[in-house]
């Protein structure tokens, strides 16, 4: 499985400071997008320890083994262990930003959104808190791996809206779910097969208020490569007025298995599993020029 | 431009972009701001520009005019001031800034920004909603989809408990199939943000008669094949 990724964030035009938070580690296919809010820098810490706590946490148990009992809130059933890693990951974060924001008066009332994505050769994994998002690009199509927690999406899903009436809602800044607003929270995680030539988008709502899905997938088909991607959705926000924070990270697998199907081949996909080809590019904030 | 966002139970009412030198409150209709409510004032307040700044001047109302919960006379607007006139709330949103909100203060909301919703707001704003029809998704979210057999391998029903499935002839499937020409994993279904969905991983999948290459959404009582075995996808309430 070779990964190519890349991530930007962009303080955007109108903020003073820039609040969102991302980790890209093609080592661990392991890609973290934090949207904070709570102002006076507040907003950064909370984005910055989740992203910080999902991360390390993740890679902890990874390299231990970590057995169900230890996934912090209890192992979900319906997940693969990477899968719980990553559930108990983002609820750690989530009392660390808590209890954080409760002890430090100048912390009152931070908060962050995070989308994570685990990319392995055998599943991807999709993990969610609040309104950041996790795009799927496969076979031309774009697919949404993540569900909003704001009230307009709720609505929608209620059937009490349309997504036009979603669009365009004053209400659709207010987020149901978010990390360090209660004690506990309950992330949306979604565990799916993988896919030649897929790629993947994660971004902060900067980037989706500015940009439509049509365009998205419009973008990512013609992109060569994660980095020029990133720049080239920095630039569109840029060129509209880029009212909040906006963060990019894309990533783009290619030769997950030699070939799917055949008896003869079969052995040649244990080795293919097993020799996992990884690249390299930016790990560190690229500043958008 | 520097904005007040008139609340009243902590939900915005109206906002109001401060595009004239004086403003004033009150609830008489020639006000800028006309505050219909007994609790306040003919003309209550009153906000002049300065510079930069904004002074706020409450006009000897009889129930006062209160920044931050403190009583005021006169006081020189900061970015993210709550005033208060009567029952209502007028958020002061300073030149270029946004509204920050804290969950615990009521309601400071700036449409623009990504705020938290606390639950007793969420459940009051839910609550005028049609009950019914939250408590029909309510129990679509909490449903859980089941294949059952009808030929080729004797498995009854199957619920899908995890959200990645995998079909095949591989002793890790959480549906396992046998045959001389099944694949260690022939198809996967994964539970999506849209719901319900079927992947090929290289057997023969045919979804209502359909061969099915990549992948589908499945519907309530799609048939779907794999290789001689045949099945059907419904979704039934979960247990718990």
């Amino acid at each position: 499985m070779f990964i190519k990724s890349a991530g930007i964030t962009d303080v955007g035009l109108k903020r003073d400071g820039n609040e969102d938070s991302f980790s890209v580690d093609d080592s661990l296919g392991l890609y973290i997008v934090a949207d904070g809010m709570g102002g006076h820098l507040a907003g950064e810490v909370a984005s910055r320890i989740s992203v910080d706590v999902i991360s390390k946490s993740f890679r902890k148990w990874i390299e231990e083994d970590a057995g169900e009992d230890e996934i912090y809130g209890g192992a979900d059933k319906a997940l693969s262990k990477e899968g719980n890693y990553i559930l108990g990951g983002i609820r750690l974060a989530n009392k660390v930003v808590y209890e954080l924001a409760l002890e430090q008066k100048e912390y009152q009332g931070m908060g962050t959104t995070v989308v994570v994505l685990l990319v392995t050769p055998s599943m991807t994994i999709a993990a969610n808190v609040g309104d950041s998002r996790i795009y799927l690009v496969r076979d031309g199509e774009l697919e949404r791996l993540s569900k909003d927690h704001t009230i307009v999406a709720e609505q929608v899903e209620l059937g009490m809206m349309t997504e036009e009436e979603a669009l365009t809602s004053s209400m659709k800044h207010i987020l149901t779910r978010n990390l360090g607003s209660s004690e506990y929270v309950e992330p949306e995680v979604f565990e799916i097969e993988p896919s030649n030539d897929d790629c993947f988008i994660l971004c902060s709502d900067g980037l989706t208020d500015l940009v439509n899905n049509d365009e998205i997938l419009e973008m990512v088909q013609n992109a060569d490569d994660p980095e020029n991607l990133c720049r080239d959705f920095i630039r569109t926000v840029l060129g509209r007025g880029a009212h909040d924070n906006t963060t990019v990270v894309s990533v783009f697998l290619s030769s997950l298995k030699k070939q799917k199907q055949g008896m003869l081949m079969k052995t040649g996909c244990l080795v293919s599993d097993i020799i996992i080809g990884v690249q390299k590019t930016g790990k560190k904030v690229i500043p958008f020029k | 431009m520097a904005r007040l966002i008139l609340m009243f139970n902590n939900q915005v009412v109206k906002e109001y972009p401060l595009k004239k030198e004086s403003i004033t409150i009150g609830r008489n209709e020639d006000n800028t701001i006309t505050v219909d409510n007994l609790a306040v004032s003919g003309y209550h307040a009153r906000i002049d520009a300065a510079g930069k700044d904004y002074i706020l001047t409450d006009l000897q109302s009889t129930n006062g005019t209160f920044v931050n919960d403190k009583k005021v006379i006169s006081h020189k607007l900061l970015h993210g001031d709550n005033v208060i006139v009567g029952k209502h709330r007028l958020l002061f949103v300073g030149d270029g800034q946004k509204a920050e909100v804290k969950t615990a203060s009521a309601g400071k909301i700036d449409m623009d920004k990504t705020m938290m919703l606390d639950t007793a707001k969420q459940k009051e704003l839910l609550a005028k909603q049609s009950g019914v029809a939250a408590k029909a998704a309510a129990a679509a979210a909490q449903s859980i989809g089941v294949v059952s057999f009808i030929e080729g391998a004797d498995l009854g029903e199957i619920e899908l408990t995890k959200k990645l499935t995998k079909i095949g002839k591989a002793n890790t499937s959480e549906i396992r199939l046998s045959g001389l020409f099944m694949p260690s994993t022939a198809a996967t279904i994964s539970r999506r943000p849209s719901g319900y969905v079927i992947t090929s991983m290289g057997g023969k999948l045919k979804v209502n008669g359909e061969v099915i290459k990549d992948s589908i959404q499945l519907n309530e009582f799609d048939t779907i094949e794999i290789g001689k075995v045949k099945f059907q996808f419904y979704q039934k309430k979960a247990a718990k």
